[in-house]
Parts: structure tokens; sequence; C-alpha cells
């Protein structure tokens, strides 16, 4: 054998020292995570802040879906772990509890609260290869974030026009109307563009936007700056909180017409806050307590378990279905083969693709996804609210 | 002419709160030089406290759920109450977060990480309590009065009208209280100089607690006229008046009484005179408006220029 010559020995000699090195580094380096025993499910909604209402609201469904969906019992082997963050009112809380929950391996994560927020957060998980289901995530352009962004929330464009429609049913004759909208969250703007133009389809030219931040509560300028044109219906994007308080002010300030309100007020949260005055306020709804369907009458009777006779708000039944959803999708995907010990990062993504194969029998109704993660959805109504004399309870009267 | 009047009521309205919230910053600034931010948050205690006092119940999301007071007090009582559960409560916040910091001499800065943190703690107990979810008082709390009054074809809620006469009838009875009594000559003795104060036989300590109690009076009384005029939108909502009234306390002039009632009548017009349509850019309006106006005058529209040696 010839000998090596030695600028060749020199470099086979460097390439052993380097395999070696390799072998030690991956050899030392921590083997790929695996899905824990039993698996987790994150959700990250706003405890805390400004969207707090709606996060409360969540909270509750998620606490129902842990007691009712995640342990084992009849034809469900695989038990499931449900995990909370609280992911604030800002964008940079949503970002950090989804870093959290990835970091606790979730497998899938249930939120944020607001468009605004999932706008920031659901790009983390997207690339992280988590799954997210927005429980309340309304806006356009949400699924569209990337392959592992689903929502369970239906956009605007299919809810909001429901409830402009029954207005012109109750009024064909009206002609003068008024907007308001947050145009500082997400929801609000998208949701405007679309009443708008269900406005504009109809012929209906809006006689004054008016336009508020999301943490407003004094409307005293924009409402008498409209009353004087004399608005037949008004039609109202904004949160519970600021929404009622701006129902109040235009009842107070001498407003009688017809009043639609977006999806954000499908809350009883509205009803502490404009009282007798939300009275007869038309809202189209992705959820209605009144709705057929097996699904929704045990997730009522769960709801009245825990929390009395009241009836649970559209946000409730919202993130138990994101939550039923997600534990559905996995028990499946155990049920051909067990996903504890697997790989996280495969059973993420296997989960992902299941989800948006499956159907779901839900509180919402029947629910499946597009191949992009929007949701199908096909119940929808219109409901007007109901206050009762003393003004304090009221309820959502199905119309449509 | 009608637009004008419109827009003058509407900031006059608007004004008298953000007057009557500076006016507590004011009164604690002036006695010790630094700002108190626990403010805000004893501004909500007010609002939620007047709440519980006129029969209010708790919602279902917080810890107390389903609770309310066996009996329901006539509003001025309930406000009344409130407003001295938050002079309590200030009390409080400056035996935890200041008194140990003025006793070591602490850098300024200090206490407002101290008074920032104790609002930050009382906001999540009122959480905790309250839960998230937004009230409002009950529309009679004013009883007989209409619910609205139109002046020469302004439209004006009466809860509005209210809070002026309120802002008007405390802005004088402090300022007389200020400059005639004893003990308001005594603080403003301690506002000019605490050792000479002290040597002169003033008690400093049971002044500036004075300055708190007082201060938080009117956190409490302000939090349930603003809860009553557009409700509590949940545990947070004193942070926004927070902002505005520290904006409107460096405007009147750091320290002035006068200041903080013209600061918040300035910002509230200003505010007022934003378009309906751009109203949503009503604060980034207030604020350049506040920045011009100490461009010009960097002391605040009544604050005193600093006195430099050469």
């Amino acid at each position: 054998m010839p000998p090596i010559p030695f600028c060749l020995a020199r470099t086979l000699r460097g390439g052993a020292v380097v395999a070696t090195l390799l072998t030690l580094v991956a050899a030392c380096s921590p083997p790929a995570r695996r899905v824990s025993s039993p698996p987790l499910l994150g959700a990250a909604v706003a405890l805390t802040g400004n969207a707090s209402a709606i996060g409360q609201d969540q909270r509750i469904g998620l606490d129902l879906a842990a007691a009712t969906i995640g342990p084992a019992g009849p034809g469900r082997r695989l038990p499931i772990s449900l995990a909370v963050e609280d992911a604030g009112t800002d964008e940079q809380s949503a970002s950090q509890a989804f870093r959290t929950l990835i970091g606790r391996d979730a497998l899938a994560i249930i939120g944020p609260s607001l468009s605004q927020q999932a706008f920031a957060a659901d790009p983390v998980a997207d690339r992280a290869g988590v799954p997210v289901i927005g429980p309340s995530n309304t806006a356009r352009g949400i699924p569209e974030i990337g392959p592992f962004v689903l929502r369970v929330s239906a956009p605007v464009s299919q809810v909001a026009p429901l409830s402009i429609a029954r207005a012109l049913r109750n009024d064909p004759g009206l002609q003068r109307v008024a907007v308001f909208y947050a145009q500082d969250d997400a929801y609000s703007t998208s949701e405007t563009a679309i009443f708008q133009k269900a406005l504009t389809d109809r012929r209906l030219k809006p006689v004054s936007v008016q336009r508020h931040q999301f943490s407003d509560t004094d409307f005293q300028t924009q409402v008498t700056a409209v009353l004087p044109l004399n608005p037949q219906l008004v039609v109202i994007s904004a949160g519970p909180v600021d929404g009622g308080n701006l129902v109040r002010q235009l009842r107070t300030l001498g407003y009688r017409g017809q009043i639609v309100a977006g999806n954000a007020m499908n809350s009883p949260n509205i009803f502490p806050i404009c009282q007798q005055q939300c009275d007869g306020l038309l809202i189209a709804q992705a959820y209605s307590p009144a709705l057929a369907g097996e699904a929704n009458r045990r997730f009522v009777a769960a709801y009245r378990q825990k929390l009395g006779n009241d009836t649970p708000p559209q946000f409730t039944a919202q993130a138990y279905t994101a939550a039923q959803v997600a534990a559905e999708a996995l028990r499946r995907l155990d049920a051909r083969r067990p996903v504890r010990g697997r790989p996280l990062a495969e059973v993420r993504r296997e989960l992902n693709s299941e989800i948006l194969a499956g159907r779901y029998d839900t509180p919402l109704g029947p629910l499946r996804f597009t191949p992009d993660g929007e949701v199908i959805q096909e119940q929808f109504g219109v409901a007007r609210v109901r206050m009762e004399a003393d003004g304090r309870r009221g309820r959502f009267e199905l119309l449509d | 002419m009608d637009v004008l009047l419109q827009i003058l009521v509407n900031g006059l309205s608007v004004g008298a709160v953000y007057a009557l919230f500076a006016l507590g910053y004011t009164l604690v600034f002036s006695v010790l030089g630094v700002i108190n931010f626990a403010h805000g948050a004893l501004f909500t205690l007010g609002a939620y406290l007047t709440y519980l006092g006129v029969g209010g119940a708790v919602g279902s999301n917080g810890a107390l759920a389903g609770w309310a007071l066996p009996l329901a007090l006539p509003f001025p009582v309930a406000l009344l109450l409130a407003g001295v559960g938050c002079a309590g409560a200030n009390l409080l916040v400056e035996a935890v977060a200041f008194r140990p910091l003025r006793r070591r001499h602490a850098e300024p800065l200090l206490y407002l990480i101290t008074s920032l943190g104790a609002g930050v703690v009382l906001v999540n107990l009122l959480q905790i309590a309250f839960g998230a979810e937004g009230y409002a008082l009950p529309a009679d709390a004013l009883g007989d009065l209409p619910p609205m009054l139109t002046l020469a074809g302004a439209r004006l809620r009466s809860v509005q009208l209210l809070l002026l006469l309120v802002c008007a009838a405390v802005m004088t009875v402090l300022t007389l209280w200020l400059e005639r009594s004893r003990g308001g000559r005594a603080l403003q003795a301690v506002s000019e100089d605490a050792t000479t104060a002290r040597l002169l036989g003033i008690d400093s300590d049971a002044m500036v607690r004075l300055s708190f109690a007082l201060s938080g009076l009117l956190a409490g009384l302000s939090g349930g006229l603003v809860g009553l005029s557009v409700s509590i939108a949940g545990p947070y909502f004193g942070i926004v008046y927070g902002l505005k009234g520290l904006g409107v306390l460096v405007l009147g002039g750091l320290g002035s009484v006068p200041g903080a009632l013209l600061g918040g009548l300035v910002v509230g017009l200003a505010e007022a005179a934003v378009p309906g349509d751009l109203s949503g850019l009503k604060d980034a309006v207030a604020f350049a408006f506040l920045f011009a106006i100490l461009l010009l005058r960097p002391q605040g529209l009544l604050g005193r220029a600093p006195i430099t040696k050469v």
C-alpha cells in the first residue's frame, strides 16, 4: 500500500477529529422532546387587562372542558391535561404566554382572546409548529397567519351582515345609519368594514362614522356629534365594556332608534353596563344557548351546574369548543397510534392535520375546517336583548 | 353656535373629572415632591365602594360572587363613605409604600416604583374580589333627576352636570381650607419647607398623612362620580384616568391647586374640540397640545419657574 501523502493524512486526521466531536456533541445533546403523560393542551386568554371580561368568560369554558372532557372515561381512553396562562390584553403578554406554553410542551394552544393579540402571538406558535385554535379571533386574515393557525370563531364576514339584514326587515324604510367602532382594535376595524360593506350593498350610506379607542368609556363627544344627524340605525363594533357604555350614553342622550351591536357584545357582560338601556339591541350570534343539539344541551347543563341558572356566554362556549376540538382530534390520533412518549414535534404536526380533517359536534353546532384552518359553521342566529324590569338581568332572545 | 356650546359643555364635563383627579396627585406632590402612582387604583377602589354602597352585587367571576351589602344607601352617602374608605386606603399606601422610604431619605424614583407596586397590588385584589366584568351604578341613583338636560341646544347628561358642580364645590372648599384654615396653612408651610415647618412646631408627618388622606378622599369621590357617569369598566379603568391626570398635573404646574383645575379644563376642552369622527385620536391631540404648551411654559400654566442661583 503506497504511503498516504502528508497533506491527505492531515485532512483525514482532521476529519476524524471533527467526526468524533460531532458524535460526542450528538451523544451529549438532549434527546428530542417527547409528549408528556398525560399530554398537555395549553390555553392563553386575557385574564387581566381591559379584555379580561372576555378572558374570564373563556376561563370558565376552559375549566368546564378540563373537568368534563379532560379526564379519561367511557370512550375517552387518553387523559388530557389543560394549562391556562394569562395572555393579558396586549400583544407582548400574549406572545410571552404562548412561548411559556410551548416551553411546557403543550401540543396545541387555545387563544388568545383578541384578534389584535393573535396577529402577534400566533406567528410564534406557527414558527414552532404548534397548532393554535383561536376561540374568539374573528378578524379577517387570522387563518392566513400560517398553516398551524385555526379558529373556531366564525369570521365577522359571515356573522355581522345578518343583524343588518334583520334591522332592515324591522324597518324597511330606514336610510340614515351611524357607525361607531374602536379604531385601535383589529376585531372592531375588521367588523366595521364588513358592516359598512353590508350597508353599502343595501344602498345605505352612513351619515357618520365615529371612531373611539377600546379603553374609552366616555362617548359624549361622539354621541352629541351624531344625534343632530337624526340616525335611524346605529351600528357598533366594540368590546362589551366600551360598547355597553356607548349604548347607555346613546339612549341617555335621547337616541331612540334601532342599534345593531357586533359580535364582541354578544355577552351578558354588557347587561350590568347598559342595564335597562340594553333592551332591544340586535346582535348576530355565532352561539346561542337556545341552539338545538345534544352537545349544546350537555354544555348548557354543565355550565348551569357550575354557575347556577345563568345562560352561558358566547366566549365561554367558543373556548369550550376549542378545547373539545383539540381533545377529540388528539384522542383520534392516539387511538391510531399512542402519542405518549413520541417526539413532540411529530405529534404536534400530526395533531394539526387531524384537527383540520375532523368533524365535530359542538355547542356551536356541527363544525369542520377548510384546509387553511378557517372554521365552517352552519348555525348562526340573530338575537334581540331583552332586559328584565329591574334592569339587572337580561337574555338574548333568538329571532332568526 | 350650538356646536361650540356643545364642545364647551363636553369639554368642561370631561375636564372636571381630570381636574378632580389631578388635584389628588397635586396634594401629595406639593408636600412630598413625589407622585403617588397608586392614585389611579384608589380612584378605581372609590368606584367599586360606591357601587357596593348603593346596593350593587358582585358579578359571577369574582371571589365575592353574588355578594352585596344588606342595605342600599342613597348615592351621596355611598359616595362620601367611598371617599372616606379611599382616604383610609391611601393612608395605608403611605404607611407601606412611602413612609419607610422617607425615613431612609430615598431617591424620588424609588417612590415611583413602590407606589406603582401598591397600585398594581390593589388593582389585582379588586380583580380577585370583583372579577373582571364591568359594573354600572343603578340608573335611578340620582333619584328623580332627568337623565338628560338640554342647555340652549346642547345636550348634557345630568350626571355630568353633577360632576361639574361637585368639582367646583370641592375646589372651592379645598382652596378656602388651604388659604384660611390653620391646618391648610400648616400644610402649605410643610410643602414650602418641611424642616423649617418642623422648627415652627408643625408636625410634618401628620401633615403628610393629612395630604394622603385628602388625596385618597378626592380619588374616591372622583372614582364614584365617574363610575356613575360612565360605569366601572373593570378593575383597570383607573389607569387611563391616571395617565391623563398626570398630564393635567404637569400642564397645570406641578403642585399648583388652581393649576390642576385649569389643566383639567384645558385638556378636557382640547379633547372635546377634536371632531367626533376623529375622536379616536383625541388622546394624541390632547397630549400634542400639552407638549406644545410645555415648550412655551416648561413650568406649566400656573407653575412657578425654578429660581436658579447664579
